[in-house]
């Protein structure tokens, strides 16, 4: 009896599930994730696209290229938003 | 920066008594780069090739048909004489090709054996449990005689059922059965056999035991391939005794061949030709003396003025300037860059080269985005060592490039402390002091940075990262406006009105913005009024240059610039991922530091393999980060690119020399 008791006492108050911080971070992941899936998906078809014209003209590597990784950029702003999200 | 090498536009004219000596003449300097004619209503047409062209080429089909066979590759080679590998050619290619003929018909002849021997095992391995005499399945007149492969399991009675007159044979694994029976029984012993689904199998033609035949049949397999290889092994001496004949013999003739078919490419009259191309201004004069000591002056060489396009809308220029061949004009220094821009496209003539500022740029932000004095030295090691192993003219400017890159890491490892993601100096923070590998050094703050950090020397980019996504955008910023400008003077080229509207324009809307930012964050409001002005005047420039393409292409200015925040970005996880092999393989080493076991060994392999994967993605990642931020975002400031490549009429020879 006397030791449930104490234990009831000495165990802390159970922290919620999700606290700011916690809700903070889970926001991070989510702007990382959602415009990393997004540039994948943006990317896949254009560097399909761009090996197949590669293959038919190697000179077109540079152009391919760029074009590939155009969309890149949606996964920068995620990673500015990220950071923003937990440095304020 | 500079501009591609200045061309002058030459015609060489002479009769044709003279085409094959300044044909000679201008494919051995090597300056000339011929535009092809196209026939028109002038009455010149093209002519024939020289009569030795067919015989050349034919020559030249063979040897490289032989060559191809033979998989000769391109490899260093004594130089030799031209008139010696022209005297020996002819009796040389026979006996060569001869030899190599013969021995294909052997090689084909000897493996159609092969196949056939196969064909013959494959008929023999059904009937090899049986083993009877193949001379026994024929010739009989009373009896027939049913070979086969059946399905299922065959019992005796099924047969005894039918006749009684019969002799089988089974072969319960193979599920082989020959049946010898009565002729008059054959039509219902088959019926029989049929719901076993009976399949009649090919007996071998030559009559002898199964056994023996595929001993036989597997001796003469060996025999053959044993032949087939030592006919390869003479292929292959053929091979390494003629490949410098090969090699030299193929130079000759595509150059006796280029000249031959010459002709193709030139306007000619009855007796006239005229050839018209670009030389380098500066060699014009090699060109013309040589042609005329050639020609002893009877073939007539002038230059024609290039129309230039003053102040126009630049559609006359399609026609001239911008379709004058290319050659670099950089000196050794910045000419590996040019790699870099032959992978986008070609400079056009009219442009300004951007290889020199390449030099910089590139390299700056890798090093920006790598900053480790660790990798810079190995990377910088490994890009020495290969540059002098490998002797290939495509290595030799990725790697030089490769040592620029790692100059700039090894720069930018100094100011942000780090090798192989430790930091080389202390940092004092509010939870306790992190300490650096030197002992002597301590980060000095130097003044406050954005959201509450410090900005240090060195620089600790894990502990400042906002501030660093602003130093990025803000060296976006300078690089972007470096482009601005770049594409200014080259408008201003033409035009300078054109130039102010369409480059000048996006510099007067930032400095309107950053008027505008500073009244509004200082407080100034009459600061912010003028800055909006500027801003709203940058916008009506913008739109009266580029049409409202301009206004909106405007928000693109933001995406570019934040664009740059990738320097700290991918310089973050780079970081992380050598911390990360730095904290598992000491944090294995100091479980047990009292004797070197298990742990110790395994530390150091965790360690080597996981900074080897992260040298491998310091070339890729930074590097084709770097240059994405040179070809999409600074290039699309001013390059156009889609310069013809100067192509002189000539050979570079290797194999031979005069």
């Amino acid at each position: 009896m006397v030791d449930a008791a104490t234990a009831a006492a000495v165990a802390p108050v159970a922290a919620p599930l999700l606290d700011a911080a916690g809700l903070k971070a889970l926001g991070a992941a989510i702007a990382i994730a959602g415009t990393g899936i997004a540039s994948g998906w943006a990317e896949k078809d254009i560097g399909s696209a761009a090996i197949g014209a590669m293959a038919e003209n190697e000179a077109l590597f540079g152009k391919g290229l760029i074009l590939t990784v155009i969309p890149e950029t949606i996964v920068i702003f995620g990673l500015v938003v990220a950071l923003l999200i937990n440095s304020a | 920066m500079s501009r591609p090498k200045r061309m002058t536009k030459a015609i060489i004219v002479g009769h044709k008594s003279v085409l094959k000596r300044t044909i000679d003449v201008l494919h051995d300097s090597s300056l000339f780069h011929i535009e092809d004619f196209v026939e028109d209503e002038s009455g010149f047409k093209i002519s024939k090739p020289f009569q030795n062209a067919e015989e050349v080429s034919k020559k030249l089909v063979k040897i490289r048909s032989i060559s191809n066979y033979l998989g000769i590759e391109e490899t260093r080679q004594a130089v030799q004489k031209k008139d010696v590998v022209l005297r020996e050619l002819d009796a040389k290619l026979d006996k060569l090709d001869n030899a190599i003929s013969e021995k294909t018909k052997t090689i084909n002849k000897n493996e159609t054996d092969l196949k056939d021997l196969e064909t013959q095992k494959k008929e023999l391995l059904p009937f090899l449990s049986i083993n009877l005499d193949f001379d026994y399945y024929r010739g009989y007149e009373n009896l027939k005689v049913f070979a086969g492969s059946v399905k299922g399991n065959l019992e005796e009675s099924q047969i005894s059922r039918v006749t009684q007159a019969y002799e089988l044979f089974f072969d319960p694994q193979a599920k082989t059965i020959v049946l010898f029976v009565a002729n008059k029984d054959a039509d219902k012993v088959y019926e029989a056999l049929q719901d076993l689904e009976f399949k009649e199998l090919r007996v071998p033609e030559r009559g002898g035991i199964p056994s023996e035949l595929l001993k036989v049949a597997e001796q003469k397999e060996v025999d053959t391939s044993n032949k087939i290889e030592s006919l390869k092994a003479e292929v292959e001496s053929i091979k390494s005794q003629y490949t410098d004949f090969l090699l030299a013999s193929d130079e000759v003739l595509s150059i006796e061949n280029q000249k031959a078919e010459l002709p193709l490419r030139i306007a000619t009259s009855e007796n006239a030709f005229i050839i018209e191309g670009w030389v380098p201004s500066d060699k014009y004069d090699i060109l013309v003396n040589g042609i005329n000591d050639a020609t002893s002056g009877r073939a007539y060489v002038t230059s024609i003025p290039i129309e230039h396009d003053e102040g126009g809308e630049g559609h006359t220029e399609e026609h001239t300037e911008e379709h004058i061949p290319v050659e670099y004009n950089n000196s050794k220094v910045v000419a590996p860059m040019q790699a870099i821009l032959d992978l986008y496209s070609r400079p056009k003539y009219t442009e300004i080269d951007p290889a020199s500022i390449l030099l910089i740029t590139f390299p700056l932000i890798y090093g920006m985005i790598l900053g480790d004095i660790g990798y810079a030295i190995i990377l910088g090691a490994m890009a020495l060592a290969i540059k002098t192993f490998v002797k290939s003219d495509a290595v030799k400017p990725l790697m030089n490039i490769l040592i620029y890159c790692q100059i700039s890491t090894f720069i930018f490892g100094i100011i942000y402390g780090e090798f192989l993601g430790f930091p080389l100096a202390s940092l004092h923070t509010a939870h306790g002091v992190i300490p650096g590998l030197l002992p002597f050094w301590n980060t000095v703050t130097l003044f406050p940075g954005i959201a509450g950090e410090e900005f240090t020397f060195p620089v600790h980019r894990t502990h400042m990262v906002m501030t660093m996504i602003a130093v990025s955008v803000g060296v976006g910023l300078l690089h972007l406006n470096l482009g601005y400008i770049l594409g200014f003077i080259n408008i201003s080229h033409h035009s300078l009105k054109h130039a102010v509207l369409e480059k000048g324009s996006w510099i007067v809307i930032e400095l309107g913005a950053l008027v505008a930012a500073i009244g509004y964050f200082g407080d100034i409001s009459g600061l912010t009024y003028v800055g909006a002005g500027i801003l709203v005047l940058g916008i009506v420039m913008l739109t009266m240059g580029e049409g409202i393409k301009g206004p909106i292409e405007l928000p693109s200015l933001m995406g570019n610039a934040l664009s740059y925040a990738r320097i700290i970005a991918v310089g973050l996880s780079s970081i992380y991922i050598a911390s990360t092999v730095n904290d598992i393989a000491f944090g294995m080493i100091w479980a047990d530091h009292s004797k070197i076991g298990f742990a110790a060994v395994a530390a150091i392999i965790v360690f080597i393999l996981g900074h080897g994967l992260n040298t491998v993605l310091s070339i890729i990642a930074p590097g084709l980060h770097s240059l994405r931020l040179q070809y999409v975002e600074f290039f699309g400031k001013f390059y156009q690119g889609g310069g013809k490549k100067f192509n002189p009429f000539g050979y570079i020879r290797k194999y031979t020399e005069d």
